[in-house]
């Protein structure tokens, strides 16, 4: 190293071009020139199409209708939507669909966060399987769980009779209800893990000596979680809450595969019925408003939710 | 004495709380891998057998040599292949830059990063088809990948700059004063010491690119790019479903996950849970 080169600073690899980049990263502007490679990917595969698709919500677009052109609809969409029963009903089914699921999944991730965070291997080795569903794919997952509670094969129902929970195999979905549980419950095996991942590494962030402070107070166990661990951990499940009611919003995979929206229509929610509109009918313009509506409500929800959860005040 | 008798016991229970949802986590997964080791009868029976009477191979040898699944699978294999390298170059060079330097908007720029992740998938997989379609990239490898750099790519940006930022400046103004270039300080001092974290946030990259399944259902349509989640869903029919079939590709598919996972477990958890906590 250091033999052989011949004017000023050394490149980070040999040749004409390394010299060039080199030289590049001298000047000022560095730092903009490094991002502007993501940035241009970004802008493009992300805010250009969405911008593209805000506008789609507001014309004509029909791939198996050409005749009716792209014409400019204005709210025409949007007024249709008010009156489409479907609409409303995906809409209901959002909202419990992702507060089932969010509540199912924090309470598991944090029961099961609070019991890991422990010394020793066995307890390491069992964090490390706990995260194992959340790196499953959607389509094995719904596809094994589709298996395990089918009506006629299912072990689960083996099990459930077995344990005399049940007197003879359950339909599990067949009837709107356990439909529904029974996806809310296959997502919450899904996602909790995620839940435990975070809330772990908070419980590992909190200081020690503060336990030990509230126990030489006199604090019990109970009263140490209330007053130390919850509030420690508040940023983290406010944050973890976001993120997971975000993603289960707008993804529509898991009961795309699952059920598809039935049995009649009550797994239909929102983004699924957008995903319908647009792959099975191929009305973009319809499709692009019922997203644009999932949109608006997760900004009115993060804004409702983080000055609710009073996060962002000193 | 009371408190240690006390604490003993709450440990006791934890361990118990703990080999629990180990065991509420994994055993699905096992029995996927039981199931795809029976043959057909033993799965369609009025009588469920826990343990298959003996390892059939017969499924993995049909899904391997009478479905497509080897073209699918390299069709994934591909397509990682090229979001990883898109993440990678443009995602690290991006997280740097974040990590080190104090420039105007470089606040909202990160902020940016992260909001883009609120966009519904629908809402961008609409005008991405036709985007693509107009470039003719549509139901090509490398067009569903950048499809996923939509979403994978701010991630990655958001974990490596955990990683940089664990590397003390320092150690670059000593390689400046050596008479480097910033790019050669970054490439030369700085990268090797971040190796474990770009590996971890690489495999992230991976396994989200490997298990995808709404963008590539819509953006491809050929066998020459369609990858295995959209092959799998493909395989279930309308009523006999082939079980034993689904499980062995299940497994098939999820093989390289759990291994890559198990690999680069303990930097990418770190990763991940930097990048989230910080958003």
């Amino acid at each position: 190293m250091g033999v052989g080169v011949d004017s000023g600073r050394r490149p980070f690899t040999g040749g004409r071009l390394g010299r060039a980049i080199g030289a590049m990263s001298e000047t000022r502007s560095w730092p903009f020139l490094l991002i502007v490679p993501s940035l241009l990917v970004i802008l493009l595969v992300v805010l250009y199409p969405t911008l593209h698709g805000i506008s789609l919500s507001f014309r004509e677009m029909r791939l198996t209708r050409p005749d009716l052109g792209t014409g400019f609809v204005g709210l025409r969409h949007y007024v249709d939507l008010w009156h489409d029963d479907i609409f409303w009903r995906s809409l209901a089914n959002t909202f419990k669909w992702v507060t089932l699921a969010v509540s199912l999944e924090l309470a598991m991730g944090m029961i099961s966060a609070l019991a890991l965070n422990r010394e020793g291997p066995l307890m390491r080795i069992c964090t490390v399987l706990v995260l194992l569903p959340w790196f499953l794919p959607n389509v094995v997952a719904a596809n094994m769980w589709a298996l395990m509670l089918d009506a006629r094969l299912g072990v689960v129902n083996e099990l459930l009779v077995r344990m005399g929970l049940i007197d003879s195999y359950v339909a599990w979905f067949a009837t709107p209800t356990s439909g529904l549980l029974a996806a809310v419950f296959i997502e919450a095996w899904h996602g909790y893990p995620f839940f435990t991942l975070l809330i772990l590494a908070g419980l590992k962030a909190i200081p020690k000596d503060l336990y030990q402070a509230a126990s030489v107070d006199g604090a019990g166990s109970y009263q140490a979680f209330r007053n130390i661990t919850l509030p420690m951990l508040r940023m983290i499940v406010v944050t973890a809450v976001i993120l997971r009611v975000i993603s289960l919003a707008n993804s529509p995979e898991l009961l795309l595969i699952l059920t598809g929206g039935g049995p009649g229509d009550s797994t239909q929610v929102i983004s699924l019925y957008a995903f319908k509109t647009a792959y099975e009918s191929f009305d973009f313009g319809y499709a692009g408003a019922l997203s644009v509506v999932t949109l608006l409500l997760l900004m009115v929800f993060c804004v409702i939710y983080l000055r609710v959860s009073r996060v962002l005040e000193k | 004495m009371a408190v240690s008798r006390h604490t003993r016991r709450m440990n006791l229970i934890a361990h118990g709380v703990g080999l629990g949802f180990a065991l509420f986590s994994v055993l699905p997964i096992v029995w996927l891998v039981i199931t795809s080791f029976k043959t057909e009868a033993e799965i369609v029976t009025d009588t469920i057998t826990f343990l298959p009477q003996s390892l059939q191979l017969q499924n993995y040898r049909d899904v391997w040599a009478q479905s497509n699944y080897p073209s699918l699978m390299w069709n994934s294999i591909v397509t990682t292949f090229y979001t990883v390298t898109i993440c990678m170059v443009a995602g690290s060079l991006a997280a740097y830059s974040f990590s080190r330097n104090a420039f105007p908007l470089r606040r909202e720029l990160m902020l940016f990063y992260l909001v883009v992740r609120m966009f519904p998938a629908v809402l961008i997989i609409i005008p991405l088809f036709l985007i693509l379609r107009t470039v003719g990239l549509l139901d090509t490898r490398f067009g569903l990948s950048l499809a996923y750099a939509s979403f994978l790519l701010p991630l990655f940006v958001w974990m490596m700059k955990g990683f940089f930022d664990a590397v003390p400046p320092d150690l670059e103004r000593a390689a400046r004063i050596d008479g480097c270039t910033r790019i050669g300080a970054m490439v030369r001092v700085v990268l090797p010491l971040v190796k474990g974290g770009l590996g971890a946030c690489a495999v992230f990259v991976a396994i989200g690119a490997w298990n995808e399944y709404l963008f590539a259902l819509m953006l491809t349509s050929s066998a020459g790019s369609r990858t295995w989640p959209v092959g799998l869903q493909m395989m279930v029919g309308e009523f006999q479903l082939p079980w034993g079939l689904l499980a062995a590709s299940g497994v098939i598919s999820i093989l390289p996950v759990v291994a890559l996972f198990a690999i680069v477990q303990r930097a990418m958890v770190r990763g991940l849970t930097v990048g989230a906590i910080k958003g």
